[in-house]
């Protein structure tokens, strides 16, 4: 039944071209419907069940299984493609390209569905293609100058990144001769040509750390977030380069290469990297979105620190932090669509004092800003606190007090960035601005529930949801 | 490996090798956005006479074949979208110069 989750949204993509012109204005909606449907799914244990199909629905068998990790992810996709939409009405005027933004998302929900539940290796290339391809005509669909030069910048990184990892699919192939994960896992284990497989794990990480946007391979990042249209935006920094890279590298490390002291040693020198490099640049930025996409990569820094740790508690920390970002920067990008709508400029230096003018959404974004800086009892705090405790309870007592240290700094530029936009004096000419339409506020709103009530429930959370992902 | 196999794996490995040193130099040194795309297309091209050597090596062509042309198709797709990218860019600059691209920075 699993395949539904691809087969459906396929289903759409080919139906809606039937339409008429006046079921077109409805394609939000479908798409909105889609993402509700993958909610319910996630918590269907008749859908979620793996039964093998039978007669001619066999045809559509994938090798597809989920575990608590990709729920996790599902219900992330699922809940940034709804805010996305909510948030799109504004900024995508047109009649016709609403349609297609709408066909794009379908197929974005598609791929990055796929990448999350397929459990083959080719297979999964072919899902990372779709769900990349997707998102560079979303980010260019205006065909305005700046988002073409972002999407530009995307697709080649992006592209090399996808060279890197064919040529280690292509390694693996050599040692294994077979796609499947549970065929190159064992071919992996009985295999004595070590040195090939190094070189697979190294090219492997090399393009998922492009694709992730970690600190030295973060060059086209902050270009294609701040340049893309602000429904876009949230779904990149959400879920595109979240389960494209993070994703697939925790996918690939624990399921085919397992953990070794030197990938740890990388992971977590990544990691820590992006950590603080990534806040520090983020210090100095002028431009809205630009500075929450640095947020960003430092974020993921985290991830990968709580990932490098390789024991169960470091896995579930990465995972809860992957979940509570998505969240808590889905709400920081639908904030400044909210500014970016209502006084037409992303530049940090001509603003000040919008909370007076603005409440709701200066309101939300304390709230995400504090959940990012890992603020108690905010849902960033339980799991930056986790991803500490998991670096301490290795022994890596030095990174775990450098984690800290960069939260901190998280902290600095949070405050910067509510400094000169939300409090203080309002600037001049931003007496006319209201609070935003209900299609931002309603989105913020909800994201806003969702921080405070993960942070208030966080003891049931942990031991219904996020424990269980690593005890398979 | 057979003897024949073997004989072959290594001018092929070479040529390999040679090709995506030729398209990360292309991709590195040009400054115009159509070479910056044969670049890439030759890397992926690298990547696909790689795969094709893997399956001759270990003697599983049916389903290197079926890789192959799954990774024909989505390179076709990355490449269409990328050159409408490029035709959009051209647009706004009348020129391809990659040097032009300088609006986001920071």
């Amino acid at each position: 039944m699993l395949s539904l989750l691809i087969l459906i949204p396929l289903a759409f993509l080919l139906l809606m071209n039937f339409l008429t012109l006046k079921g077109r204005r409805m394609a939000f909606a479908v798409v909105m419907a889609l993402s509700f449907f993958q909610i319910y799914a996630v918590f269907c244990p008749t859908i979620m069940a793996n039964r093998p199909l039978h007669g001619l629905a066999s045809v559509f068998d994938f090798t597809l299984a989920v575990d608590g990790l990709s729920r996790i992810m599902l219900l992330c996709i699922a809940i940034v493609i709804f805010i996305a939409l909510l948030v799109a009405a504004p900024f995508v005027k047109e009649e016709d390209k609403r349609f297609y933004f709408a066909g794009l998302m379908i197929l974005e929900l598609m791929g990055l569905n796929g990448v999350v539940m397929v459990r083959d290796i080719f297979s999964m290339y072919v899902f990372w293609e779709v769900a990349a391809a997707a998102s560079f005509i979303l980010i260019a669909l205006q065909k305005k100058r700046d988002p073409l030069e972002g999407a530009f910048k995307y697709l080649i990184f992006s592209s090399v990144a996808t060279v890197f990892v064919l040529s280690a699919i292509a390694i693996i192939l050599l040692i294994s001769g077979d796609t499947s994960f549970a065929a190159i896992r064992e071919a992996l284990r009985v295999s004595p040509h070590s040195f090939l497989i190094t070189l697979a794990v190294g090219i492997f990480l090399a393009g998922l750390f492009m694709k992730a946007g970690v600190m030295p391979f973060h060059g086209y990042l902050p270009d294609a977030y701040a340049s893309a249209p602000a429904p876009v935006s949230i779904l990149l920094a959400g879920v595109v380069t979240k389960t494209l890279g993070v994703y697939t590298a925790m996918r690939i490390v624990i399921d085919l290469f397992g953990f070794s002291a030197s990938l740890q040693s990388i992971l977590l020198c990544i990691g820590l990297i992006s950590a603080i490099f990534g806040a520090l640049a983020a210090m100095g930025q002028k431009d809205l979105k630009r500075l929450l996409a640095y947020s960003s990569i430092s974020q993921v820094g985290y991830i990968f620190l709580g990932f490098g740790c390789g024991t169960p508690l470091g896995i579930a920390a990465a995972i809860f932090h992957i979940f509570n970002h998505t969240v808590f920067k889905s709400l920081l990008f639908v904030n400044a669509a909210a500014v970016e709508d209502r006084t037409g400029s992303l530049d940090m230096s001509r603003m000040s004092g919008l909370a007076s003018r603005m409440p709701v959404t200066g309101t939300t974004s304390v709230l995400a800003s504090l959940s990012a800086s890992g603020v108690p009892p905010l849902a960033g705090f339980w799991s930056k606190l986790f991803i500490v405790l998991a670096l301490w309870q290795c022994g890596h007592y030095g990174v775990a007090a450098t984690a800290v240290m960069a939260s901190l700094l998280t902290l600095a530029y949070m405050l910067l960035f509510q400094r000169s936009v939300f409090f203080g004096t309002l600037e001049k000419g931003l007496e006319g601005v209201v609070e935003a339409g209900f299609g931002l506020t309603l989105p913020a709103i909800i994201l806003a529930v969702l921080i405070v009530g993960i942070g208030l429930f966080f003891p049931y959370i942990v031991h219904t949801v996020i424990f269980p992902v690593v005890s398979y | 490996m057979s003897a024949q196999a073997l004989t072959l794996f290594w001018p092929f490995c070479l040529f390999i090798v040679i090709l995506f040193i030729i398209g990360f130099y292309c991709l590195l040194v040009t400054f115009n956005l159509i070479r910056a795309l044969i670049g890439l297309e030759l890397l992926i091209k690298a990547v696909t006479l790689l795969l094709v050597l893997v399956g001759y090596v270990t003697r599983h062509e049916a389903l290197i074949q079926s890789l192959v042309i799954t990774l024909i198709v989505m390179e076709v797709v990355i490449i269409a979208v990328a050159a409408g990218i490029v035709l959009g860019l051209h647009q706004h600059n009348k020129s391809l110069d990659v040097r032009q691209l300088r609006n986001l920075k920071g």
